[in-house]
């Protein structure tokens, strides 16, 4: 297939992946709307659809919103680490699913840090969302041995880890480190200095860690792209007998990829709360990294687009809280349309009989160029 | 403090027989050759519309078929995406479960709402004593001392589970179908070319865990706590998954390791009783998960080993 044909085919494929979900997502505000006849139904679905969709960034009165696209930008700042994180690991076909969990810890070593540490003027954030990111590759480390060096399932055990981690931190938070003065769990506030400053003063906590993020992604590709290692990581998920026979070293491939997953999640924790809070008070799992799947997944597993993917799910998250409150629709939606869009992108074989006509087109239009210029050396 | 007491032993049944009814499903699955690991999603989803139809219905038994029904749809959906569309199994199960986390508050808000008038997020009030799955006393067993107080008075279900862990190896090693099952497991060329139906065999499969996985979802809100509340399957899905491996996808075996993580739960509600934290407490089956997986990869390599060294 040329070049053309096959962008042509994956931008089609991505519209009616997502075209399936806004339906999906109608027929289901359809069924639960208010009116007593069909018609009145349609249009309070449509009412809420159309809300869900243009809400994140115009107003009623159809004027550009500058602070709900900001909302939507720092929305992107977690899962733009988490999917980068899922991309790395699902490259190499490890599938673990402990960049909810990683999240979570980097959050909070994060924060002890920022609390606690005594380091000088902006180090401070560096070093705090250092050492989160380095706690949660250090727990990667434990999916990645036991399926490098044993065989066991890294996504059982990455799940596994995500309950343990979670119930782990929610003990420490109770029993030592909560601010017993306030009604709510959480810590005392991070020293002043470990604050990430905002791009934007606007309430959306649209901090310079989404640089950050945007930064990560340019080294994420490079790293994937451009050296051995990342060439390591994406053979073995293409052909893992390949890479052991030429010679490089499938255990620490899997290994490294995973440790690095954790690291990038850590990282997005760290700089999540940094940015966004002045105190730690996380008490379940965030769901960020569930997000990061579908991101990784939307991305194909390419760096690259990560950001795109990230900003689509933001908005359409911001959308649907947008819609919660505006109409009776309940915001869980979003779980629902992530699920469709998602697994239409995952499905290799969605759409390939429109893709067997491009190639079959190609291949003739090629057979066509070659008869004429046989006709011509004549 | 006395642990082993018979209320103990009996609290490990009960716990035991949702993971081991996905343990069954992850066993067959595993079998056909799919890794299934939307069990956790199914089970939420069927947990879900089995309570809603029960109090619908005013009837148990409407209900535990319903949430058999939604489970066995949602695998055949799940087989459509992974064997027609060719979707990666392991892809489409966290769909599956991203729809059972964020989907099924949505769904319940959204039926509620149009139902009865007021969005619910949980259906705790809705179920019950009269629509709880029955327990059964078994005359004669019940008498005898500490045994029938451990044995007896369990939910139907849990019965049935352990009976189908029977008809599991029945299934499996016993029938036409079952060795069509692992045949197709094993290597799905093979199989093809004797003339068997690779992709209807998978559907087969999938669905039998789907319906299983159905009825674990109906025990969790219609016999282990009355009525569907968010993420109250909490990994059992997952855990189900652990116990397959750990049992070295055999049936007898995997349900003694559902059983073990039975033992280690109900352990940690006997210990949280005694005043410890709840968050120290409730860890200790995923914990459990990852240390018996490991203990079970030590002891297959040591197998393997053995058997290399008897070759040589």
């Amino acid at each position: 297939m040329s070049r053309k044909n096959r962008t042509k085919f994956s931008i089609i494929r991505g519209a009616a992946a997502l075209g399936i979900g806004l339906l999906v997502a109608f027929l289901l505000i359809f069924f639960g709307s208010e009116g007593s006849t069909v018609g009145e139904k349609f249009s309070s679905a449509l009412d809420a659809l159309r809300e869900m969709l243009i809400s994140p960034l115009f107003r009623k009165d159809g004027s550009f919103s500058l602070k709900n696209l900001s909302d939507v930008l720092a929305g992107m700042i977690p899962i733009l680490f988490t999917g980068l994180a899922t991309c790395i690991m699902f490259a190499a076909n490890q599938f673990n699913l402990g960049a909810e969990g990683g999240i979570m810890l980097g959050a909070f070593v994060t924060s002890l840090v920022a609390i606690y540490v005594p380091v000088p003027g902006p180090l401070l954030i560096i070093v705090a969302v250092l050492a989160g990111a380095i706690a949660s590759a250090a727990v990667m480390l434990i999916p990645a041995v036991l399926k490098a060096k044993l065989g066991v399932s890294e996504m059982v055990n990455s799940l596994m880890l995500n309950y343990v981690i979670m119930y782990f931190l929610n003990y420490l938070m109770k029993s030592f480190l909560a601010d017993t003065s306030k009604g709510i769990t959480q810590t005392f506030p991070f020293q002043d200095n470990a604050l990430i400053p905002q791009m934007i003063n606007n309430g959306s906590r649209l901090s310079w860690g989404f640089v950050a993020g945007l930064i990560m992604v340019v080294l994420s590709w490079f790293f994937m792209y451009r050296t051995k290692w990342g060439y390591g990581i994406r053979m073995t998920g293409i052909n893992q007998p390949f890479v052991m026979y030429s010679g490089m070293n499938v255990a620490m491939i899997i290994i490294l990829c995973q440790v690095l997953g954790g690291l990038l999640a850590g990282m997005g924790g760290g700089i999540e709360v940094l940015g966004r809070y002045n105190v730690y008070n996380w008490s379940a799992l965030p769901g960020y990294g569930w997000t990061g799947i579908t991101v990784a997944i939307l991305a194909g597993n390419n760096p690259l687009y990560v950001p795109l993917a990230a900003f689509f799910m933001s908005y359409l998250t911001k959308g649907c809280t947008l819609m919660s409150t505006n109409t009776d629709v309940p915001a869980q939606l979003i779980s629902i349309i992530q699920a469709v869009i998602f697994i239409f992108f995952a499905a290799q074989q969605f759409l390939s009989g429109y893709r067997q006509k491009l190639v079959v087109q190609s291949a003739k239009e090629e057979m066509a160029e070659n008869n004429a210029g046989k006709e011509a050396l004549r | 403090m006395r642990i082993l007491t018979t209320d103990f032993f009996f609290s490990i049944f009960r716990i035991a027989t949702p993971i081991l009814l996905a343990t069954l499903a992850a066993v067959i699955g595993e079998k056909g050759g799919i890794s299934n690991i939307g069990l956790e999603g199914i089970m939420m989803m069927s947990a879900l519309f089995g309570s809603l139809s029960a109090f619908w219905s005013k009837s148990w038994v409407i209900g535990l078929l319903a949430a058999m029904a939604v489970g066995l749809g949602e695998a055949l959906l799940m087989g459509v995406f992974a064997f027609k569309l060719k979707t990666d199994i392991i892809l489409v199960g966290t769909a599956v479960n991203m729809i059972g986390s964020g989907g099924t508050i949505f769904l319940v808000k959204t039926i509620t709402n149009v139902t009865m008038g007021s969005a619910l997020t949980s259906t705790t009030s809705l179920i019950t004593k009269e629509l709880q799955i029955p327990s059964i006393h078994i005359p004669l067993i019940q008498d005898i001392p500490v045994l029938g107080k451990i044995i007896s008075g369990h939910s139907l279900l849990t019965y049935l589970a352990f009976l189908l862990v029977w008809l599991t190896i029945v299934l499996l090693y016993k029938t036409p179908l079952g060795m069509n099952i692992r045949s197709v497991g094993e290597n799905p060329n093979a199989a093809s070319s004797v003339g068997v139906s690779v992709s209807k065999i998978r559907f087969i499969t999938i669905g039998i865990g789907g319906i299983l996985a159905g009825m674990g979802g109906a025990y969790m809100s219609m016999y282990y706590a009355m009525g569907w509340s968010l993420d109250m399957v909490a990994g059992r899905g997952f855990i189900a998954l652990a116990a397959q491996s750990m049992g070295g996808g055999e049936p007898v075996g995997s349900m003694l390791a559902a059983l073990v993580f039975g033992f280690a739960q109900a352990l940690g509600i006997k210990v949280s009783a005694t005043g410890v934290d709840s968050n120290l407490v409730a860890p200790i089956p995923y914990i459990v998960t990852i240390l018996s997986l490991v203990v079970f990869a030590l002891n297959q390599r040591r197998k393997e080993r053995k058997r290399y060294r008897g070759a040589a």
